[in-house]
């Protein structure tokens, strides 16, 4: 056998080895670590002093699949009294990766903030939002809901909103009721309308 | 270059032309390849048609009594008798360009054009003795009898054994040898377009536009298919990366190139499945076999983006050894956020490190070439083009626009992506005998893509795409020719690849992994007479994909068998020397892509959720193309017709239904197959009005019905159009080219749109544009400038074709000085 045919049976072999050690990895489940799949508003009765009044109560929107294609989410209705005045908090986690995501809103606290829409804060508003976060971000995390003593209906809906990477300093951003709050920047991670009753 | 070197301008096309199709050379910008025997077989490619020769270091003489006697006029006679030839190489069917044919008895000769065509008019009837003379090449000596005016006769030329030395050769040579419709970028156009990719730069060429995702990703569009219909081949190699992905842009550098080939037909028989729509050839110049050295240095600056731009080619050949030349290629690039009329768009920057090198060996028997490409690139994705839920996409929509000005900066940030791609070859051939040719060719390709989106805390530094691509492909095949008018190639064809989704994105993959093998066998065959060329093929393939993904820690797996045979019929005809006409017809087919059977997820940009269907069959289609050329002195012109009716068409088609989740509502998008049909036509243009003033005009239309619902498919381009006017400032004493360039590029409203789109078609546009060449000689040495402004005007404009209409306007004003230097 002449050198040549060697080289030819050489460059053939590497190809057989090639072709041969080429295949794809084994798939690997992937956990959603993006997903959120539970909103909980959990409100908190106060007096005009700010002390707790009563224990609180909880409204709960949740989707366990996530994002992906699947059914969709329940939502609970908002239950308030007229006239009362809550301190509203959020937590938002993700049941696939069993991780608290409010932790991580509040860190990263500059590039995200609720908005709160729907026709009980602006068609026929009886609810009103102030911010009410610990630290100087407006954020959402917390705030102060105010009930009206007699509002003109008893039902209405509630928008929330959560965006992220939005432009804070944009003109109107820190108002909670901001509807052009797509005018500042930035993507909603959360859209979830709650509808509400008031007793 | 050594001292005896003569340069001797065989004729001069419209050097406006832009495009030029199949052959017609204007290639001012030449590029030196050392002329051997055997050197041809060495790439696939090779046709000597230039504008200009150079010959180096004879050491007969011939040639240059040949072209001396190239000017000689043919003075009439009463005799009317014409006859007509076709000149090729023995080895390669290849047409050989610039051959002499004399007739002695009548003293009349003729030079065989780019296409190897001849013609002698005005002979008599009678007896003959006709020599063909080319260098390098046995002299042919033919007897015939002439009494009809039918004679017609194709040659075949044999090249000489490697006695003939270093002779060097400028020049443009087609890519591949096909009746089917083809045009080249190359020259002073490749030149023009240089810091473009590869997309905008196909753009030259009529009937090619394209698909984007903002300014950086331009995927080409054939007569109105793109992605997984078109094939794109690195130095003969199919490219294989992720590019099913409409914001996947082709993973190659087209700086590697010196020349890049559109083939418009279908070509499954030569290529393999998935040319349906046409073929793209990326080809680097042939390298040196004799002692050789030039490198070429381009720099380019550009105001929008303030782009950057650097290029260094080295191409060597060695003394020592005979045969063995190598080339070396690197160029970075590097560009900040894009100005749209009055704002930046906010994370558009790109950053981009290309290299290719290649070493190849040439003897008379054996052909070597080891080649090796990596393409590095990450890119800004607009910001405000990753949308949370429908109601974000219909805001910015609405807004038409960012809702920010944005700010200068080349930081690169989420969403943004990083692919590398490696592509390595080892090609060989080896005559077995005159007529006998095997060859081989082993490719590996690995593609890395990551994709990252905006997400929360340490997760933004995970990729939410991660993918491994493999593919190894190996070809075998003969070619034959012969002393008769019959030649041909069979051959075997392997590709393998295995896809890997990286885990630990915290991401259900998008699509799954898979391991995919392809076997093809496929025969061709030419038969040439004269000025006639008819060639046929046939082709068969069997292809095995094999996946598997977790869904919801379920594992999905499938195993899934596709078969075709393709084939295609296709003729070429001389009408007369400036005349040619060509028609082909083919059939192709396509098997479904990964994505479109199990596709599963959110697509950020789109706000859409997108289904597969693992069920869906291969796609079939014919494409009968027929284009007619003509090249006159003065006057260049070509059309090309096509009708491409296609079976089982895969499209993304909006359900109309919305899905609801936490985040917000999404438009449902599932894949469907329907019957389609393509048709459309391409033309193009130049006329010299004087030795100064030129012109051209291009354009194309192609239009897209779903033949099922009588609907249209999205993103179909729309009918456009492209003219303008060159002055040249070249003297006869100095006719280094010296020329300004307006041109005018004319897009109208896609009025053809299908009912469900998320916008409506943006409005017609028009965009104006200058270019200013000079070329100036340092020394020895020859210098390129180009200073060319696009979009004088700042024109706002979107395009139907770019997916980014529905976030921002397109590119403002942009001003690029580009220098090239060779030495």
């Amino acid at each position: 056998m002449n050198t040549k045919n060697k080289l030819y049976l050489l460059a053939l072999a590497l190809v057989a080895f090639s072709i041969s050690s080429c295949e794809s990895e084994d798939p690997v489940p992937e956990n959603d670590g993006e997903v959120i799949t539970d909103v909980t508003l959990m409100f908190q009765e106060i007096d005009d002093t700010g002390a707790a009044v009563g224990s609180p109560f909880e409204f709960t929107a949740s989707d366990s699949e996530g994002i992906e294609v699947g059914g969709a989410p329940t939502v609970e209705t908002v239950m308030l009294s007229k006239g009362k005045t809550y301190q509203m908090s959020i937590e938002v986690y993700n049941s696939i990766e069993n991780e608290d995501i409010t932790e991580e809103i509040q860190e990263e606290g500059d590039e995200h903030q609720f908005y709160f829409l729907g026709s009980a804060f602006t068609s026929s508003p009886f609810l009103s939002y102030i911010y009410d976060d610990e630290g100087s971000e407006l954020i959402g995390l917390k705030g102060i809901v105010s009930v009206q003593q007699s509002p003109g209906f008893s039902t209405a809906e509630m928008r929330v909103i959560l965006r992220h990477d939005l432009d804070k300093n944009y003109p109107g951003a820190d108002n909670p009721n901001f509807t052009d709050y797509a005018q500042a920047g930035g993507e909603s991670d959360l859209d979830i309308t709650f509808p509400v009753v008031v007793e | 270059m050594t001292k005896n070197q003569y340069q001797f301008k065989v004729w001069d096309h419209s050097s406006i032309t832009p495009i030029t199709s199949q052959s017609i050379g204007s290639s001012h910008f030449f590029y030196h390849l050392s002329y051997k025997c055997n050197f041809v077989s060495f790439v696939l490619v090779y046709n000597i048609i230039a504008d200009y020769f150079c010959i180096v270091n004879l050491k007969t003489g011939i040639l240059v009594s040949v072209i001396l006697l190239l000017g000689h006029t043919l003075y009439g006679q009463d005799c009317k008798l014409s006859i007509r030839g076709k000149i090729i190489h023995l080895e390669n069917n290849e047409p050989i360009e610039a051959a002499y044919i004399w007739v002695a008895e009548a003293e009349e000769g003729a030079v065989s054009d780019q296409n190897g065509n001849f013609t002698i008019k005005n002979l008599c009837s009678g007896s003959y003795i006709l020599t063909i003379q080319y260098l390098g090449h046995k002299t042919i000596t033919d007897t015939f009898n002439l009494e009809t005016n039918t004679y017609s006769k194709t040659y075949r030329m044999e090249e000489e054994s490697l006695g003939l030395q270093s002779v060097e050769v400028h020049g443009h040579r087609d890519a591949v040898q096909t009746t089917t419709a083809v045009s080249a970028l190359y020259g002073e156009n490749l030149l023009e377009s240089r810091g473009e990719n590869l997309g905008e730069s196909l753009k030259r060429i009529s009937g090619v536009s394209t698909f984007s995702t903002g300014n950086s990703i331009a995927k080409p569009v054939i007569h109105g298919m793109h992605s997984n219909r078109i094939m794109i081949m690195n130095n003969g190699i199919r490219l294989e990366g992720q590019q099913w992905g409409a914001e996947h842009a082709p993973e190659i550098d087209p700086f590697l190139a010196d020349e890049i080939t559109v083939v418009k037909g279908a070509e499954t028989v030569r290529y393999g499945p998935e040319a349906m729509g046409g073929v793209i050839l990326v080809n680097p110049a042939p390298l040196p076999t004799t002692k050789f050295s030039k490198t070429s240095l381009n720099l380019i600056g550009a105001s929008n983006g303030g782009m950057g731009n650097l290029n260094l080619v080295h191409v060597g050949g060695l003394e020592k050894v005979k045969g063995l030349g190598y080339r070396i290629q690197g160029s970075a690039k590097r560009s900040g956020n894009i100005k749209s009329p009055g704002y930046f768009q906010d994370n558009t920057g790109l950053s981009e490190l290309n290299l290719s090198s290649s070493l190849g060996y040439s003897s008379s028997k054996l052909g070597v070439e080891a080649y090796y490409s990596l393409f590095h690139s990450e890119l800004g994705i607009l910001n405000d083009s990753h949308t949370g839920n429908l109601s974000d996409l219909e805001n910015i929509i609405e807004n038409g626009r960012p809702f920010s000005d944005g700010e200068f900066t080349y930081e690169i940030l989420n969403p943004k992506q990083r692919v590398t791609h490696h592509l390595a070859k080892l090609k060989s051939h080896y005559h077995i005998s005159e007529s006998w040719k095997i060859n081989f060719q082993y490719g590996f390709q690995l593609n890395h893509r990551q994709e990252f989106d905006k997400r929360r805390g340490d997760l933004n530094e995970k990729a939410s795409l991660d993918l491994e691509l493999f593919t190894n492909t190996l070809d075998l095949y003969v070619n034959h020719t012969h002393k008769n008018e019959l030649s041909g190639t069979w051959g075997v064809n392997l590709i393998q690849q295995a896809n890997s989704n990286i885990p630990g994105t915290g991401v259900t993959p998008l699509i799954p992994n898979y391991d995919m093998i392809n076997v093809g066998m496929y025969a061709m065959e030419k038969y040439s007479k004269g000025p006639l060329e008819v060639e046929a093929g046939i082709r068969y393939d069997f292809r095995n994909v094999n996946t598997a993904r977790y869904i919801d820690n379920e594992l999905r797996t499938a195993d899934l068998d596709y078969q075709n045979f393709s084939a295609f019929l296709g003729g070429l005809y001389h009408i007369s020397p400036d005349l040619t006409f060509n028609s082909n017809f083919g059939s192709a087919w396509r098997p479904p892509n990964v994505n479109e059977l199990f596709s599963e997820g959110l697509h950020h940009g789109a706000a859409a959720v997108e289904i597969g269907d693992p069920n869906l069959e291969s796609e079939k289609s014919l494409k009968w193309i027929n284009e007619l050329q003509y090249d006159g002195n003065k006057t260049h012109l070509e059309f090309t017709a096509y009708l491409n009716p296609i079976q089982d068409y895969i499209y993304l088609n909006p359900t109309g239904e919305t899905y609801v989740s936490l985040r917000g509502t999404f438009n449902v998008y599932e894949y469907l197959q329907a019957n389609a049909l393509f048709y459309g036509f391409d033309f193009a243009g130049s006329y010299e009005f004087t030795d100064k003033f030129s012109g051209y005009v291009k354009g194309s239309i192609v239009q897209a019905k779903n033949t099922g619902d009588d609907s249209y498919f999205p993103f179909i381009p729309s009918n456009r159009m492209d003219w303008g006017v060159s002055y040249s400032f070249a003297k006869d004493s100095d006719p280094k080219t010296n020329k300004i360039t307006l041109s005018n590029v004319l897009v109208a409203k896609q009025n053809r749109e299908p009912e469900l789109d998320i916008a409506a078609a943006p409005p017609a546009y028009a965009l104006f544009n200058l270019a200013y060449t000079k070329q100036i000689n340092i020394g020895e040495n020859k210098m390129n400038l180009g200073l060319q402004v696009q979009n004088v005007f700042n024109t706002e404009y979107k395009d139907y074709m770019n997916r980014f209409r529905y976030f921002t306007y397109d590119m403002g004003r942009n001003v690029l000085l580009k220098i090239n230097y060779e030495f």
